[in-house]
């Protein structure tokens, strides 16, 4: 019992942010479904077809809807299966943070010399996650009922409680899921290895939506069953057997992982490589790297940039091969053939592209800017910080370099990101512009700029709160740009929003005015960060 | 006429303090370190040693006074203090996958100027495998690394937080010979312990503090009196004890007889004591240092602190 409070409170800030999460999403989505479908049979109907066009944008993210013309299958659509996402990084980043982060902080070790038996470790860890997830799919379902409360409208509450118990048992599986890959790892690889296990099991389904081949294997993903289920709009139900599979899954996984830990050295891989050992060396690294400011910083990173511009490659040739198929879908939905028409012999396929891949892209790049950002707030709690500050380098210096190292990580990112998508396009018959494309994937860089200088900010005021409150800053970014214009935002709070100021630039090419204004706000973030980096004290 | 300049201190505080409310910090810390000179910071846990140590490196701000290093001011122009200083933090900073070689190039880069020979001769002399992950490595490793990296550029202040903690005594010997030569080679020590004898070794002066204040300066020689062992004497059975001479011994206190034991405490020198157990028949002789807090309690209780501040 113990354990389960300990470890509830090392999740505590999880456990309330992706409550919270779940809480705006689902509420903001219920009620702007009312702001936007109209109450006639047919506004509901014309709701439903644009709902049904989106879905085939986003076919490779998110299944396809169950009557998107009501309020449940709107909010089943864009509320608990984009929250099902959310859920699985948050499990990833709970079960690697248990199984290595903490190990490296001695935690675990601590924990098993009060006499706590390895298995009985795992067991409470994955207890209180689940309570946590409970917690957290709790909070959307309550918001999906508050949200259906405001329009007047009448739902069925079993239904709420399958949306979210289906929640709760993604979440775990893809617990357990993460927990047994980070047990068979090295600690610096285990939540890459897990992360793109999820992500290769998150696509295995979702791209076997569109290539039928793919369709055989698909049982072997977790995101299959939860899709199984979509309990919450008339039509739609919870498949018990797909719910079972789920906690099986999670089950046998985390029994396999406690099984891993309890034969696995504290600190070391299940599996491990034997190393050969060679004579001492007493000599510094020779490598030229690392003399030079922002170099050393990209050099020090250059296993994750080549992670990166790999992904973000192997992303974009698949988005790129997906957007005939989604084009086809398209053209099939005879409600938007009038509107697609003027596009067809012109600019479809780099609308579609841009809207499908772009979307993609800007996420990816928020995602690396956080990822920098972590590292920063990281720095500070264990001593690298304070460390580079004995060296005869200005606070100002430290802040301004860390940027430049983003934004060269950033540049080598895009650019790879821009030239897959010039020859993956080339290949498949798409032409795109070359100054669009090149603008395109340039302005990924400010936009994560964007992120960076509100993250440099944070981590300059209060470092143990960065990832978090970066990470809400982000979700409420992406929530103005969505439900900006359906609530009737202000236009200037509308453009505080990176994503609203990304636009559409493989279509429409660059707006200055918004280069300008992510310029800004990163400016602004970073000038910040110095001020108050300047005036706060340093040190564990 | 010749104007002499005179070289201003390696470290001078005025009325240094730094307020973390309720009691805890530094308080009006005035001190003086002289060119050339290994100076001790002693004092227990919690004590504003480390407090200390990240003002005078310009890591945290003082609420009140001000630091100076070789004339220049620690937040002002703490670029210019980290020029010629070399640091080593309390709590060793956490490299993760890089290697003992990248991190020495990764700081080593941002410092500049960083002799390849000289840390080639400080790893061997440690014998500290750089090519190993950090991760890897013990803490007494992870301890010799941060030595390498705050001796490589050979500052001319080297400001040590608890620098011998995870050593094995091996390479604690080796580093104090390290410091004295640093000493000689006229570089300026500040260096901060919780061991009486480890400043015993290679201190010239010693400044002690406790609860965030300065207690007192004393040079080598006055620690001889500060310092106290217990001791446990226990004699052959039936053979003569010499209970009168051992209270009699100079620095013999707190003498307590029982069957064929004596404890008693020593402060000072142990040849009183030995000279007058010269014609018994010891079968064990037992000597502990305490604490420095008991050393503190038993020698700074009120009374003498008053004695001594006056």
């Amino acid at each position: 019992m113990t354990a389960v409070l300990l470890a509830l409170r090392l999740g505590r800030w999880g456990i309330v942010g992706f409550s919270l999460a779940g809480f705006v999403f689902n509420f903001v989505n219920a009620v702007g479904f009312f702001q936007i479908a109209g109450h006639t049979p047919q506004e509901r109907a014309a709701l439903g077809a644009t709902m049904s066009a989106l879905a085939a944008q986003l076919v490779v993210l998110l299944p396809p809807p169950i009557r998107p013309d009501t309020v449940a299958g709107y909010v089943q659509f864009r509320g608990f299966n984009s929250l099902a996402i959310l859920f699985a990084v948050w499990a990833l980043a709970s079960a690697t943070g248990f199984a290595r982060a903490d190990e490296e902080k001695g935690l675990v070790e601590s924990e098993l010399a009060t006499g706590t038996s390895r298995v009985a470790l795992v067991g409470s860890r994955v207890l209180a996650f689940a309570i946590g997830l409970a917690v957290a799919a709790a909070m959307a379902g309550m918001a999906f009922v508050l949200g259906v409360a405001s329009g007047n409208e009448s739902f069925e509450r079993g239904r709420v409680v399958e949306a979210a118990a289906n929640l709760v048992a993604l979440g775990l599986a893809c617990y357990g899921i993460s927990l047994l890959v980070s047990q068979l790892t090295a600690a610096r690889f285990a939540t890459a290895a897990a992360g793109a296990v999820l992500l290769a099991l998150f696509f295995l389904n979702s791209l076997s939506r569109v290539f039928s081949w793919l369709s055989t294997w698909r049982w072997l993903s977790p995101f299959r069953y939860y899709d199984l289920s979509q309990p919450l709009p008339q039509g739609g139900q919870l498949d018990v057997r797909a719910f079972l599979v789920l906690l099986g899954i999670a089950l046998v996984a985390s029994s396999a992982a406690a099984f891993a830990f309890w034969r696995r050295d504290l600190g070391g891989a299940l599996v491990r490589v034997p190393m050969r050992a060679g004579p001492p060396r007493y000599e510094p690294s020779t490598s030229p790297w690392w003399r030079y400011p922002v170099l050393r910083g990209v050099y020090e990173r250059r296993l994750g940039v080549l992670a990166w511009s790999a992904g973000v490659a192997a992303l974009a040739v698949l988005f790129v091969s997906l957007t005939r198929t989604i084009v086809n879908v398209l053209l099939n939905i005879p409600a938007l053939l009038p509107y697609l028409s003027i596009f067809v012999h012109q600019q479809l396929y780099p609308a579609v592209l841009g809207y499908t891949w772009l979307n993609v892209a800007q996420l990816l790049f928020a995602g690396l800017a956080i990822t920098h950002v972590a590292r920063w707030s990281a720095e500070d709690s264990d001593g690298r910080l304070e460390m580079a500050l004995s060296a005869p380098y200005s606070r100002a210096a430290v802040v301004v370099e860390r940027m430049a190292v983003l934004v060269a990580v950033a540049l080598v990112v895009a650019a790879v990101s821009g030239l897959t998508l010039y020859y993956a396009s080339h290949a498949n018959g798409i032409d795109l512009s070359v100054p669009r494309l090149t603008a395109a994937s340039l302005m990924l860089v400010p936009f994560a700029l964007v992120f960076a200088g509100a993250g440099a900010l944070l981590a300059s005021w209060n470092p143990r709160a960065t990832v978090g409150l970066l990470g809400a800053f982000a979700f409420a970014s992406y929530l103005d740009t969505e439900l900006g214009p359906v609530f009737k935002l202000p236009l200037w709070l509308q453009d505080l929003s990176a994503f609203k100021l990304f636009g559409t630039p493989l279509v429409t090419g660059v707006e200055w005015r918004s280069v300008t204004l992510m310029l800004l706000l990163a400016a602004a973030g970073v000038g910040s960060s110095i001020l108050l980096m300047q005036r706060r004290d340093v040190g564990r | 006429m010749l104007a002499l300049r005179v070289a201003p201190p390696a470290i001078r505080t005025d009325r240094l303090s730094k307020d973390y409310g309720v009691g805890r910090g530094l308080f009006e810390l005035d001190l003086q370190v002289t060119g050339q000179e290994v100076f001790g910071y002693l004092g227990p846990n919690g004590s504003g040693k480390t407090t200390t140590i990240r003002l005078l490196m310009g890591m945290i701000r003082p609420t009140g006074g001000t630091a100076h290093v070789f004339g220049l001011d620690c937040v002002r122009d703490s670029v210019q203090v980290k020029r010629k200083v070399g640091y080593l933090p309390g709590d060793v900073p956490q490299y993760g996958s890089l290697t003992g070689d990248e991190v020495i190039a990764y700081l080593g880069g941002m410092r500049g100027g960083v002799d390849r020979r000289r840390v080639h001769r400080l790893a061997e002399r440690f014998d500290l495998d750089l090519s190993r992950r950090f991760r890897e490595y013990s803490s007494g490793n992870k301890q010799k690394l941060a030595i390498v990296v705050a001796f490589m550029h050979r500052p001319d202040l080297l400001i040590l937080d608890e620098p011998t903690s995870g050593l094995d005594p091996l390479n604690q010997q080796e580093f104090y010979a390290l410091l004295r030569e640093t000493r000689d080679d006229g570089a300026t020590v500040f260096l901060s312990s919780h061991i009486l004898s480890e400043v015993e070794h290679v201190c010239d002066r010693v400044g002690i503090i406790r609860d965030g204040r300065l207690v007192r300066v004393a040079e080598l020689d006055d620690l001889r009196h500060i310092r106290v062992h217990r001791v446990e004497i226990e004699f052959a059975p039936g053979t003569p004890i010499p209970e009168r001479e051992i209270r009699a011994a100079e620095g013999v206190e707190e003498m307590k007889a029982e069957g064929d034991r004596i404890t008693c405490t020593v402060r000072g020198s142990f040849d009183p004591l030995l000279h007058a157990l010269r014609d018994a028949t010891v079968t064990d002789l037992v000597s502990t240092e305490p604490s420095l807090e008991d050393v503190f309690l038993s020698y700074f209780s009120e009374p003498r602190r008053r004695l001594l501040t006056s």
